[in-house]
């Protein structure tokens, strides 16, 4: 039953890649591939871009629900080239997952995890740019198609330059500030962290997103993730609201109140 | 004609203000109300009653007024970090103080320039949140817990009107739009608002929001966005929250009509108005005109990531009630 399972997926995938060398995009009004609409990842990347087995989260209370599924690898190769150094940073950072995960504080999600936690993203194509509108926390980012800008002071959600492979849609992110992780397995990048993201729309419902990652500071070369993004299809679908910051308000200052 | 010809011929025209008074359309045919329009500071909420229904200064006030911002400019410019006391708030050089207007109040309904008068219920409200200690506002000092300290403090949100009504910082606004959709982002608090236009019925009643849920449609030029289902724990004021003077607390049952018009090249006629019959006795209207400048680059606010305000706030009040027992 498994075999036919991963079988069945094979030639989704094999499917989906065939038709993404036929399929032309609908165009938006400057006469580029129109990528717009409400996006989500369907995938256990956001708890572990490598391959995972089935798993108890970080928190016993909350039973099954809290717990993790098990997931194949996005990373091609299927492992993240740390250094030995970097490696050990990352185990203690899924030790201390409950309290440190910046998705447990609510903080932006930066890139490229904001592409693929379990929350809608919504893609609008302006002509003062590309809007990535995301519900968790409110992130966002406007991608610069004009004339490369340089990056400024560090943020959460990089300084983002994009421009046209044909049908893809590149978009060169750096000045983050290495602060945000890469899933609730304690990943992460470094202040060197630069990302270079492709969207691809393959199908009317699909895109595909790829992310070469690189930062000398904590890998030994660049690495890849790749995976597809679903659209959305419900009737009316929007971005709703997840203003979490009252939700992590306990774990973060609990300790400080008034016994 | 190509897609791409249309959006050249388009940018030209954008690029000639006042084109024979016509507003800029999109490639798509819709009112281009595109840019970054940030607020200014500096016209007060509410009119001094002393103005009475007058909405504009004389030149004799006018004049008068510059003079200070001169002044204050002079003062702001001379003074540094260093010779400021140590505190939470910015040194005087920081502060946007903005550019001096005519403008007498945000408010240009009632004709007074003033809040109408809450209703009795939301007096008692008022009165009695929190077991009498009322909503949290500017901090006093109590600090027993972080929900002491209002969502500004907290870096929840400002809300829709918060968000756009222009303070001493991060008064960044920057329109986009799309066929079918706007973005209105604002720098406070890094919000993006997608609105649709379709004419798609709001959410649930059942679904509350901060930002509430927003429907644009277009009146001849006008952008026009009707905003419902909000939550009942925001605030509509200059600060966030229930600052002395602030609007303050409204209710989940607040319906906001935000009306947008480009009035020339680079104003934004920005509207408002403020429907919620539990909290206030009369529908009010704000008008905030918004200057078109291209080189204001709107950064990323991440409030709530770098609050260490509030830890500091917390600890610092657990820390003077350890010293009151030794």
């Amino acid at each position: 039953m498994r075999n036919l399972v991963h079988l069945t997926i094979a030639a989704a995938l094999l499917t989906v890649s065939a038709a993404a060398q036929t399929y032309r995009p609908p165009r938006a009004p400057d006469g580029h591939a129109d990528l717009s609409g409400i996006y989500e990842a369907l995938n256990t990347a956001n708890w572990d871009l490598e391959d995972h087995s089935p798993q108890p989260g970080p928190m016993w209370q909350t039973g099954a629900i809290g717990s993790e599924p098990a997931g194949e690898s996005v990373v091609e190769g299927g492992t993240i080239p740390y250094k030995p150094e970097a490696l050990e940073k990352k185990k203690a950072n899924f030790a201390n997952r409950r309290v440190n995960d910046p998705e447990a504080k609510c903080y932006m999600p930066g890139i490229p995890r904001a592409n693929y936690m379990p929350f809608p993203f919504q893609i609008v194509q302006t002509p003062r740019g590309i809007m990535f509108v995301y519900e968790f926390a409110s992130a966002n980012r406007l991608v610069n198609m004009g004339k490369p800008e340089e990056a400024g002071s560090d943020t959460w959600m990089g300084t983002n330059n994009g421009h046209w492979e044909g049908d893809t849609l590149v978009v060169d992110v750096t000045g983050l500030n290495g602060l945000a992780w890469f899933d609730r397995a304690g990943d992460f990048g470094g202040k060197q962290l630069h990302v270079v993201e492709r969207f691809t729309r393959v199908d009317p419902y699909h895109l595909n997103y790829e992310a070469t990652i690189e930062d000398p500071t904590v890998f030994t070369r660049p690495w890849k993730i790749s995976m597809p993004l679903y659209r959305r299809v419900e009737k009316n679908a929007q971005l709703l609201e997840f203003k979490c910051v009252e939700f992590a308000e306990e774990l973060l200052y609990g300790q400080f109140k008034k016994k | 004609m190509s897609a791409r010809f249309l959006f050249l011929l388009f940018t030209i025209g954008a690029l000639l203000p006042g084109l024979s008074g016509q507003v800029p359309k999109t490639p798509w045919g819709d009112p281009d109300l595109q840019g970054m329009w940030p607020g200014n500071m500096g016209v007060p909420l509410q009119r001094p009653e002393s103005l009475g229904t007058r909405a504009t200064l004389s030149d004799a006030e006018f004049a008068q007024k510059e003079a200070q911002a001169k002044k204050q400019a002079q003062a702001d410019s001379q003074s540094t970090a260093a010779s400021d006391s140590v505190g939470i708030g910015p040194p005087s050089y920081w502060v946007e103080r903005g550019k001096p207007t005519r403008q007498t109040s945000l408010i240009v309904d009632p004709p007074n320039g003033r809040l109408p008068p809450l209703t009795p219920e939301e007096q008692k409200l008022r009165k009695e949140a929190r077991g009498g200690k009322g909503f949290p506002g500017e901090w006093r000092g109590e600090a027993n817990s972080y929900d002491d300290l209002n969502i500004y403090y907290r870096c929840i949100t400002r809300g829709v009107l918060g968000s756009i009504i222009p303070v001493v910082y991060n008064n960044g606004n920057e329109i986009l739009q799309a066929p079918g959709v706007v973005i209105i982002r604002n720098e406070m608090i890094h919000e993006a608002r997608v609105i649709p236009l379709d004419g798609r019925p709001h959410v649930s009643s059942t679904i509350r929001q901060y930002m509430g849920d927003s429907r644009g449609h277009w009146e001849g030029n006008t952008l026009v966005i009707e905003t419902t289902n909000f939550t009942d724990k925001d605030a509509i004021g200059s600060n966030g929250a229930g600052y002395p003077g602030d609007p303050g607390h409204h209710s989940a049952d607040l319906k906001l009509t935000e009306r947008l018009t480009r009035v020339d090249a680079n104003t934004l006629n920005y509207q408002a108005t403020i429907d919620d019959p539990k909290t206030w006795t009369r529908p009010w209207t704000l008008l905030i005109p918004l200057k078109r400048d291209d080189r204001y680059q709107l950064l990323e606010y991440a409030c709530h990531e770098g609050n260490i305000a509030m830890g500091d706030i917390l600890s610092g009040a657990r820390a003077d009630e350890q010293k009151k027992t030794e």
